[in-house]
């Protein structure tokens, strides 16, 4: 939460003259029941009507007053408060921005979402309430008691011992509510994780004939969320009532104990008059306490969600020592082994081979292998546990991050398009890409026929309301993306899968008469087999490398996989 | 959606004025909405109207309470006797104390009633969701349906839990202030009316703004989050073209316009009780000044002048309240109907009357002259012929989009066809109940789904009673247990909804065990394979030959490679077969299977 605010020092003019403006507020409605005093005791008790006019007139220019400081505070407070916010979602993006993979194992998209919007919306909210009536609350609450005391000492002094009593009774009773409702959300999220599972589940549940079974599980925590629900509701019910009868008695103690001192000539009607009207408006400030304690709570889990993402440690920034020398191309990695944050697969093991500038390797290797995660470590993706991966003789890891990315173009598994033209998502990869560059790229990448088979050929737009294309289609717009800044390292991750043969072997062909180095992950032996160098994986590690013809001499493993592969098709 | 639901149990001016300027949602029917929701209240109608009654009650007390007050005042002014103080005393406690309670009563109750109707609605969506057809599901954008069922169930919870009660309190109030203050002094009661007027019009003058406002937000909210959804999940892509700059700046743009929409809408709804505030101070003034000139001249007491005060706060504060009130039942209303229009949707067809469970099946499936189309006009499939004998296994090859999953989806029930018979063992397939012919049928599905619970739950969906053993024991044979030991927590592992922590070949082997246990005589592979790679798919492939025996199975693939020793083939193009038999003599045929392969084969001479 103190992070959270220390973003408003940047709007700590419109925060101070909001806090200022909502004083005047304050002021105002402290002093009303003492004017009304007024009123009474020496305009209608005297009969002088003048007293009268001349208060009431008073209070009218007052309110309006009020009314003013009220309304101006409101530009300050949403002026300082969606300020914050901008500032918050500013930050949060910059920071997820310098996010790793392993960044994203500890947060998934949908909450990251979540926390960006619906979070920061929260501290809005916290943050424009506090600047306009959270300290109001507490203060009219002291304010009154203290006019209260100046009208007639006795008659307050009941006042202050009740009121605390009552604040920490409802103080107490919300505790106990934020923590039942925290419980209900935690049902709710449950029950929405059922709905969801089962909406994209429905040819599965369908299939296997288990909507009986779906309906018991969903009947069962959809009780849970009823009485989980139940309880809350009635806890937090409790609270009102409760305080109002306990003012209400306070009110009828000091009618009698204003009864008595008026007898002993002690108290004027007037005086316990007032009093009572600051214990009714007192009254009325412990519903706003009950809004204030609950909007805080709520704020508060906001300010951890946002703080936890905030003080992620991302990507570091380039150290000054980071090296920008010129790159041809040649990989080296030195018995580099890596393990993922928390499971074993996917890892690797002392990894060593070599890429000369220009060479196309080939790596094969079955699921968890550690395919991925080698292509990944090449642009720093991800970091080695241990050994050096050195591009051109330079350890990678003292290049400067822009500069080694800059000259390294990665195809992922799954193509992300982004929504925008075709123009624009292939010429993501280089700002300063000319169309002419991007059908280059485009006709590289085997989709420029494609294209131009669109009514819109380059300009036409994916994405929402965009057109949808099918798997190879993504695949090649991303590969072409990636050929668009001419890299000197190109790596596939098995971005071919999708394709079709015919395709997919013009496309292979295009790539080995391009200057770059390439590694590329396939399934297919096909797609490898004219590599220069074929490595296979296995748990990790590097089982055998060669060339296609090689490997199928000497390595048992491949053959079988050959063979395999081979069987499927005749001749 | 996560809002939480802790913001309903307290009714606080500022908190309501929040949904003020919100644009009113769209209501089609109104009484027939209400009077469903009533339905769903069975068994507690009787405790409702009780409910209703006890808000009169305490309606009635809280008015009563300040005239009570201002009574004591008087007399205690006039009379500090103590005989008469302690009548009063006791009065005004009794009635404090009585509408403390009822207060309590009508809240406990109501709550009751609302937490019991809306899970029946919610037990009753769900079940009633099992029942739609897949059509149904794939006409509509699962998000829509996610929001019906949660967000929009959420906000008739939340208007059950409160607004009734504070609406119905509202209207008791306004009436039964208004009538007492006309009793008491209907001169005074002119004077403190003069300000609904001015009311009435700041308030519309503010909601125009704050609803113009809102909207525009609402917009730019959107807009904010489609961006960055767009650009966290293609986080990998943006690091590694080195793009976060110009991210950053196109970011920057979004949220500044959200900030300027949001500044104005937020300006604006702050306006609101500051306007009430000021009204009520100045029907405060108007209370006292007039009400001292009317002491002065002996029309009132001082008493009515304390009463006032406390019912000039009474009346407006509900009178502001119930815009916003009906607002939020306006909101669940329209929310209730987008609920009931699905329960509104047409089950799947019931079993015909004649359907009688099928036993174990051999696995014997016919098309005959089988036609489908899901509008007249959009033929998918047609004139579909085949036979496949018990434990055979039938592999459908085509381009997207040709049918093939149309025909398993027509052998499972999802779909009924137009024209034409399905029999399986000789029987129309619409004489056997859906539920024993599905029991006896496996998927394995492109997308391979999996619920978010452990691995061995996952894995048991296939068979609800099998032993940790056997399950086990499929997914050693489909070759999944050796990823499986190496997570820390093996079966143990909590898979999140999207198949976070395993690869999408490893979610398929899963769902590969899965089918396994499920021992099917009917099995259907739609792409299962496709996703992994050749060396795991090798293993699986020696696993599936084992599943294979004595089940007919049904594969959509992908590779040809992997169904070279199917049974029969059936090549499907634009909704016909276009081709079929095995792939020895569908390749002798030289006809479109053979060109399939041709394509496979020309790969390596390409290489």
């Amino acid at each position: 939460m103190l992070r959270m605010f220390s973003y408003i020092h940047t709007y700590k003019r419109a925060a101070i003259i909001a806090l200022l403006l909502m004083l005047i507020e304050l002021a105002v409605e402290l002093v009303q029941p003492l004017f009304m005093a007024r009123i009474i005791d020496d305009g209608i008790m005297q009969e002088d009507f003048s007293v009268v006019a001349k208060w009431g007139g008073v209070l009218i220019g007052l309110s309006l007053l009020a009314f003013a400081a009220g309304i101006t505070n409101s530009f300050f407070a949403a002026h300082a408060s969606q300020g914050v916010g901008h500032d918050v979602r500013r930050d949060l993006f910059a920071n997820v921005q310098s996010f790793t993979r392993a960044n994203f194992h500890n947060f998934s998209t949908p909450t990251l979402i979540t926390r960006m919007t619906n979070d920061v919306i929260q501290i809005q909210n916290v943050l424009f309430m506090g600047l306009r009536i959270a300290l109001r609350a507490p203060l009219f609450i002291i304010g009154g008691m203290v006019m209260a005391f100046i009208v007639h000492a006795t008659l307050a002094l009941l006042l202050l011992i009740a009121v605390p009593l009552l604040l920490l009774f409802l103080f107490w009773i919300l505790t106990q509510g934020v923590k039942l409702f925290r419980l209900v959300q935690h049902k709710l999220d449950d029950v929405n994780t059922v709905i969801r599972e089962n909406l994209a589940n429905v040819r599965l549940i369908k299939g296997f004939n288990r909507g009986h079974y779906e309906a018991s599980r969903f009947e069962r925590i959809n009780t849970y969320l009823k009485e989980k629900n139940k309880h809350a509701l009635w806890m937090m019910e409790v609270a009102m009532p409760v305080v109002m009868l306990g003012m209400n008695a306070v009110i009828v103690i000091i009618l009698w104990v204003g009864a008595v001192e008026l007898n002993m000539g002690s108290a004027q009607a007037g005086e316990i008059v007032a009093v009572i009207n600051y214990a009714t408006r007192i009254m009325f400030t412990f519903s706003v306490f009950t809004f204030l304690i609950m909007t805080f709570s709520r704020g508060k889990a906001s300010a951890h969600r946002i703080e936890a993402v905030l003080q992620e440690e991302g990507e570091k920034e380039d150290a000054p020592t980071a090296v920008k020398p010129p790159i041809a191309g040649s990989i080296q990695f030195e018995d580099v082994s890596f393990s993922h944050f928390s499971h074993q697969a996917n890892g690797l093991n002392h990894i060593t081979f070599q890429a000369e500038q220009g060479e196309t390797i080939g790596i094969l290797g079955e699921t968890g292998s550690g395919k991925s995660s080698l292509l990944h470590l090449v642009p720093r993706l991800l970091k080695p546990t241990h050994g050096r991966i050195l591009i051109d003789n330079t350890d990678t890891a003292e290049m400067s991050m822009d500069h080694l990315r800059k000259n390294i173009s990665l195809v992922p598994q799954e193509a992300h398009l982004f929504s925008g033209t075709i123009e624009e998502n292939i010429g993501w990869g280089k700002e300063d890409a000319e169309s002419a560059d991007i059908m280059a790229a485009a006709k590289m990448a085997q989709i420029h026929t494609f294209i131009t088979t669109l009514p819109d050929g380059y300009q036409t737009r994916l994405g929402q309301k965009g057109v949808t294309l099918s798997g190879g289609q993504k695949q090649r717009l991303s590969i072409a993306r990636a050929l668009v800044r001419e890299p000197k390292i190109l790596m596939l991750d098995d971005s071919t899968s999708a394709l079709d043969a015919h395709t997919e072997a013009r496309l292979l062909t295009e790539l080995n008469e391009q200057q770059c180095t390439v590694l590329i992950v396939a399934q297919k032996i096909s797609s490898l087999q004219a590599a220069d160098r074929i490595i296979v994986l296995h748990n990790g590690e590097i089982i055998a490398q060669g060339a296609h013809s090689t490997l199928l001499k000497e390595s048992a493993y491949y053959q079988k996989i050959y063979h395999s592969q081979q069987s499927g098709e005749v001749m | 959606m996560r809002k939480s639901s802790s913001s309903q149990s307290f009714n606080h001016p500022h908190r309501r004025h929040q949904g003020i300027g919100t644009p009113s949602p769209t209501v089609h029917n109104m009484k027939a909405t209400l009077l469903r929701i009533w339905g769903y209240m069975e068994g507690e109608k009787r405790l409702f109207w009780f409910v209703v009654a006890i808000i009169a009650i305490s309606s009635i007390l809280s008015l009563l309470g300040p005239y009570l007050l201002g009574m004591a005042v008087d007399q205690v002014i006039a009379d500090p006797e103590t005989d008469t103080l302690v009548t009063m005393a006791v009065l005004l406690m009794t009635n404090y104390l009585l509408h403390s309670v009822s207060l309590w009563l009508q809240n406990y109750w109501m709550i009751g009633i609302a937490q019991n109707t809306v899970y029946h609605m919610r037990n009753h969506l769900f079940t009633h969701l099992q029942r739609l057809p897949i059509l149904f599901f794939q006409e509509r954008q699962q998000g829509d349906l996610m929001s019906r069922l949660t967000n929009d169930m959420e906000n008739v919870s939340r208007t059950l839990n409160t607004a009734v009660v504070q609406f119905t309190t509202s209207i008791l109030t306004i009436t039964g202030t208004l009538g007492v203050m006309l009793w008491l002094s209907p001169m005074l009661t002119v004077l403190t009316l003069t300000i609904v007027p001015v009311m009435y019009y700041g308030m519309k003058w503010i909601t125009k703004r704050t609803g113009r406002f809102f909207k525009q937000q609402q917009s730019h909210l959107g807009d904010v989050n489609g961006y960055v959804e767009e650009m966290f999940s293609g986080q990998t892509i943006i690091s590694m073209f080195s793009q976060e700059e110009r991210v950053k700046a196109e970011f920057a743009e979004k949220n500044k316009a959200l900030c300027d929409a949001a500044y104005w809408a937020q300006t604006y709804s702050g306006f609101i009780p500051k306007l009430m505030n000021m009204l009520n101070n100045i029907s405060f003034a108007i209370i006292v000044g007039a009400g001292g000139i009317l002491a002065l001249n002996g029309f009132i007491s001082i008493g009515v002048i304390v009463t006032f005060t406390t019912y000039s706060r009474q009346f407006t504060r509900p009178l502001n309240d119930l815009a916003n009130q009906y607002n939020m039942i306006l909101s669940a209303v329209a929310g209730a109907e987008r609920v009931f229009h699905i329960i509104d949707q047409t089950e799947e067809q019931a079993d015909e009357t004649k359907a009688e469970p099928i036993g174990r099946m051999a696995g014997d499936v016919t098309f005959e002259e089988v036609s489908f189309a899901y509008k007249e006009g959009e033929t998918i499939l047609n004139n579909i012929n085949f036979h496949a004998a018990p434990g055979e296994t039938i592999a459908l090859v085509g381009p997207t989009g040709a049918g093939k999953t149309t025909i398993i989806s027509l052998l499972s029930r999802f779909y009924e066809a137009n024209e034409g018979v399905i029999k399986i063992d000789g029987k129309p397939i619409n004489s056997i109940t859906r539920e024993s012919l599905r029991s006896q049928m496996g998927v394995v599905l492109q997308d391979a789904t999996l619920f978010n619970t452990t691995i061995r739950e996952n894995i048991r969906y296939g068979r609800l009673d099998a032993t940790d053993e056997e399950v086990m024991a499929s997914a050693k044979a489909a070759y999944a247990h050796g990823f499986i030991s190496n997570l820390p927590e093996g079966y143990e592992t909590v898979l999140d909804a999207d198949g976070q922590g395993i690869s999408h070949g490893q979610r398929q082997l899963l769902s590969i065990a899965r089918a396994m246990l499920a021992n099917p005589s009917l099995l259907i592979l739609d792409e299962a394979t496709s996703s992994i790679d050749t060396v795991t798919e090798m293993k699986i492939n020696d696993a599936l030959k084992t599943l294979l025996q004595g089940r007919t199975t049904f594969v959509i693939a992908h590779r040809l490679n992997t169904i070279r020793f199917s049974d029969q083939i059936l090549v499907i193009e634009g909704g016909e077969i276009i081709e079929k038999g095995i792939h020895q003599t569908l390749l002798e045929a030289d006809g479109p299977y053979a060109d399939l392969v041709r394509a496979q084969q020309k790969e390596d001479s390409v290489m």
